[in-house]
């Protein structure tokens, strides 16, 4: 049996206030809020932090592949999935891809894995979709989207929900785009895009899913339809045979914003939540077409349901000021200076600074960070064995900085002991006052650190648990 | 080397924004006045140590500005560079080298504009990744948070040790910031790395000061009645605490490590010492020196300031010229100014600041902070 063996959520812990969007713009309130990636966050350090989540306590090298999809990857040129499955600390024989083009690709990439697995091409390969859309400042898509990221594993053992059947649909079609030479994602009509691509592609897709999986749609326990419009997804629902009020799952768009790639994940995370083993859950994107997948829930999925999103999306932080979001995109930018990373001194410190190992003394035991050849404890010579750091640890000592040449103040600078050994000392990042005190309980995350010399520089920061 | 050395001449300059004075300037207003203090020819000068963080500009990661701004060339001059213990580095080094019979006579300037080196004086020159957004203030504070957490004291302690040194720095017209300042005030001042407010910091200096040092059998040929230098160590710890799992924050190794040497080489104990110039670039820092020197108990600093015995007429005067909080902290220059600070109390030349006479007194620089320390202790013949 082939489906999905783990499932990881992540949001950014900011949240934006739409009324704040409302009173900058002179616009009509919009209730709610909707998550906003902290100015050291893009796709790629969330897609780390998804699938940091996904993977919990499971050995990473037992995950024989990484697809990343995204429509807003930090690069575009220069592979996001390899750093990916560097700091979540896969093997170098991993077999990595990015996808993207279309906020489909999260779903297409899941699809991709399913069949890679089927075909016994990978045995156990995750699926991270991970995005930080932009709209113009002041239009309607911006109070629409939000940020977050999901990573999904696919293997044949321990599978919560097995992957049935899957259908597609692909056609030339004009509804949101964003060129090569735009920051800014555009929107065509939204009622043509809505009546003509939304609600016509997604039955297609999903009908002819059901029909390889002989289900009649009313079997469906729970329908996720990630769409650009809620009342779309809704005309899609009744077009499929589904009563929207009863199987559709409700848009994420209230609590999060949409989320693009990532969002047809989330949505399965959401439906696991509460799935019964044998419900059928059909997820489906669109975009310039459609991608639709049947699962159905197994006996396994009671004792290994994924986090609910009500705990991922809790502790959340209220930006202060719109301006404040606008600072944290580069949209008003914080010329904060640095130096480049040597490509040469990140090669050569790969496996200490992004996969995060540190040293264990043979002699005295002592776990040390960063790597030496002299233990710091015993001073024995040359005694060393990897150590591999945990994530999680406890605040020794700490300060809230407001000097550092950062984009952001005050900002935490941390020394952490962490489980099991090691003591770092890192930024602190996406912290409530007071949260960051001696003896506080912190997780790393991973972050963009610098930008300079035209390129991103990314590390691991600490934010409280 | 105890008594084997003696102090004959030194000098300082006016400490604070020197938008007037050039790197090289700086250097001559200091070793000028050193010259005329010992009242030597400089011809007789047979080599100079420069303790120095950032050369002027064109000065290079070299000893050449010393050599072009006093045109003492021919001889051997050392650059010396160890974080904030850079001047009584180079002071010791200077010591040594009299000592092992090298030369008879040593130059020793320390210098620093900082305010050349743009707002904040000093650039970003670490690791591109790890430790990336520490500050200076921000590294002190990691220990202070640290040192509040373990002995329960607030920040309205360490604001005493500030009152006092600006007190102390009104009265010395070579200090940087020489207004008198309250509790209140430091407690209001906007945060810099918590706990440190504004008030809590040394300010960004310019300035450089000189020593000339000699054997001490020829000391007495020279203009001011010598001082002899009792002993001089330099202890270095790890330039990475914040990674080490066995440091505890309380205080600094090296600095008790360095006084022990110190002190063992000039015979003498603690409660020997009349007054100390003691590392105050953050007010805790100074606190927590305190306990490391062995002038208290660890934990029992921040009851000395309060109590008033740090006070210029206290039991044990700490930094009577104001030290780095008032004086200021031109990196290379401080530890040659406490030099010059301590030879000025022993001769009784302090004027308003004069600790009452004292015999034997202490210099000492910490930097990293905590990986590099120095201790001089310096006494009248």
């Amino acid at each position: 049996m082939v489906g999905i063996t783990r499932l990881g959520v992540y949001f950014p812990r900011r949240r934006l206030d739409r009324g704040l969007l409302a009173r900058a713009w002179g616009s009509r309130p919009v209730p709610g809020s909707r998550t906003v990636a902290a100015v050291d966050q893009d796709a790629l350090t969330m897609a780390v932090d998804a699938t940091l989540a996904c993977v919990g306590e499971a050995d990473p090298a037992g995950f024989d592949g990484l697809y990343f999809a995204s429509t807003s990857a930090p690069y575009l040129e220069k592979q996001v999935a390899s750093i990916v499955a560097t700091a979540v600390d896969l093997r170098r024989t991993a077999a990595v891809a990015d996808l993207g083009g279309s906020t489909r690709a999260g779903l297409a990439a899941l699809r991709a894995a399913g069949d890679a697995v089927r075909a016994a091409s990978l045995a156990h390969a995750l699926v991270v979709a991970a995005d930080v859309r932009l709209a113009e400042p002041g239009s309607e898509l911006e109070v629409q989207l939000g940020d977050g990221a999901a990573c999904v594993a696919v293997g044949s053992r321990d599978v919560v929900a097995e992957l049935v059947s899957a259908a597609s649909v692909s056609e030339e079609f004009t509804y949101l785009w964003r060129t090569d030479a735009q920051r800014y994602v555009q929107v065509a009509d939204a009622r043509f895009g809505n009546q003509y691509g939304v609600a016509r592609d997604l039955p297609e897709a999903v009908t002819a899913a059901l029909r390889k999986a002989e289900l009649p749609p009313g079997r469906v326990a729970r329908l996720c339809l990630a769409a650009p419009d809620a009342r779309a997804a809704a005309d899609a629902a009744r077009r499929i045979g589904c009563d929207p009020t009863t199987q559709l799952l409700p848009s994420l768009q209230g609590e999060t914003g949409l989320l693009g790639t990532p969002d047809a994940l989330v949505q399965l995370v959401r439906a696991l939540e509460t799935a019964e083993p044998g419900d059928f859950l059909v997820v489906a994107a669109y975009g310039e077409g459609a991608d639709a997948l049947v699962l159905r829930a197994t006996d396994a999925l009671p004792g290994r349901r994924p986090t609910p999103l009500a705990s991922r999306l809790a502790d959340g932080i209220a930006l202060p000021s719109y301006e404040r979001w606008l600072r944290a995109r580069d949209v008003l930018p914080a010329d904060v200076g640095g130096e480049a990373v040597p490509t040469y001194i990140e090669w050569k410190e790969l496996k200490q600074d992004i996969r995060l190992y540190g040293s264990r003394c043979e002699a005295c035991g002592l776990v040390q960070y960063p790597q030496a050849r002299v233990c710091l404890g015993c001073q024995a010579r040359d005694r060393m064995v990897d150590a591999k750091l945990a994530k999680t640890g406890t605040v020794f000592t700490f300060t809230i900085d407001n000097l550092a040449p950062v984009a952001e103040h005050p900002m935490p600078m941390v020394v952490a002991d962490l489980d099991g050994g090691g003591r770092i000392y890192l930024q602190g990042t996406d912290c409530a006052e007071g949260e960051i005190a001696v003896g506080a309980r912190v997780q790393l995350t991973f972050r963009r650190l610098h930008e300079a010399a035209g390129n991103r520089n990314y590390f691991w920061k600490v934010m409280p648990v | 080397m105890k008594d084997k050395v003696a102090v004959i001449g030194v000098g300082c300059t006016k400490f604070g924004e020197r938008y007037d004075r050039g790197y090289e300037e700086l250097i001559c207003d200091a070793a000028f006045a050193a010259y005329d203090d010992a009242g030597i020819d400089p011809e007789e000068i047979e080599a100079g140590y420069l303790g120095t963080y950032l050369p002027g500009a064109g000065g290079g990661k070299s000893a050449t500005s010393l050599a072009d701004a006093l045109r003492l060339y021919g001889r051997p001059i050392t650059r010396v560079e160890n974080y904030c213990a850079t001047g009584t580095d180079a002071f010791r080094n200077a010591c040594l080298a009299v000592a092992a019979g090298a030369y008879d006579i040593v130059l020793v300037v320390g210098a620093e504009k900082l305010k050349d080196r743009g707002g904040r004086g000093i650039p970003r020159l670490g690791h591109p990744l790890l430790a990336r957004g520490n500050t200076a203030p921000g590294l002190f504070a990691l220990a202070a948070n640290r040192y509040m957490h373990t002995f329960g004291l607030g920040r309205e302690t360490f604001a005493a040790v500030a009152v006092k040194n600006h007190a102390n720095g009104a009265k010395n017209e070579k200090a940087h910031l020489r207004n008198e300042i309250t509790v209140e005030q430091v407690l209001k001042a906007p945060i810099i790395a918590w706990p440190f407010g504004l008030l809590d910091c040394c300010p960004t200096t310019d300035g450089a000061a000189a020593a000339i040092v000699c054997r001490a059998e020829l000391a007495t040929r020279f203009r001011k009645p010598p001082v002899l230098v009792k002993g001089a160590a330099l202890a270095v710890e790890t330039g990475k605490p914040y990674f080490d799992p066995t440091f505890d924050y309380l205080g600094f190794r090296s600095t008790q490590k360095a006084a022990a040497a110190a002190y063992k080489m000039a015979g003498l104990t603690p409660r020997d010492i009349d007054f100390a110039e003691v590392h105050d670039c953050f007010t805790w820092t100074e606190i927590s020196n305190t306990e490391d020197l062995g002038f208290c108990k660890k934990g029992e600093g921040g009851k000395l300031a309060e109590e008033g015995r740090t006070a210029l007429g206290g039991d044990i005067p700490i930094n009577p010229s104001g030290g780095l909080k008032s004086f200021g902290h031109p990196i290379g220059a401080s530890g040659v100014r406490m030099i010059y600070e301590v030879v000025t109390q022993l001769r009784g030349e302090a004027g308003a600041r004069q600790v009452k006479s004292p015999a034997l007194g202490l210099a000492h620089n910490v930097g990293g902070p905590g990986a590099v320390s120095c201790v001089v202790v310096l006494g009248n013949a």
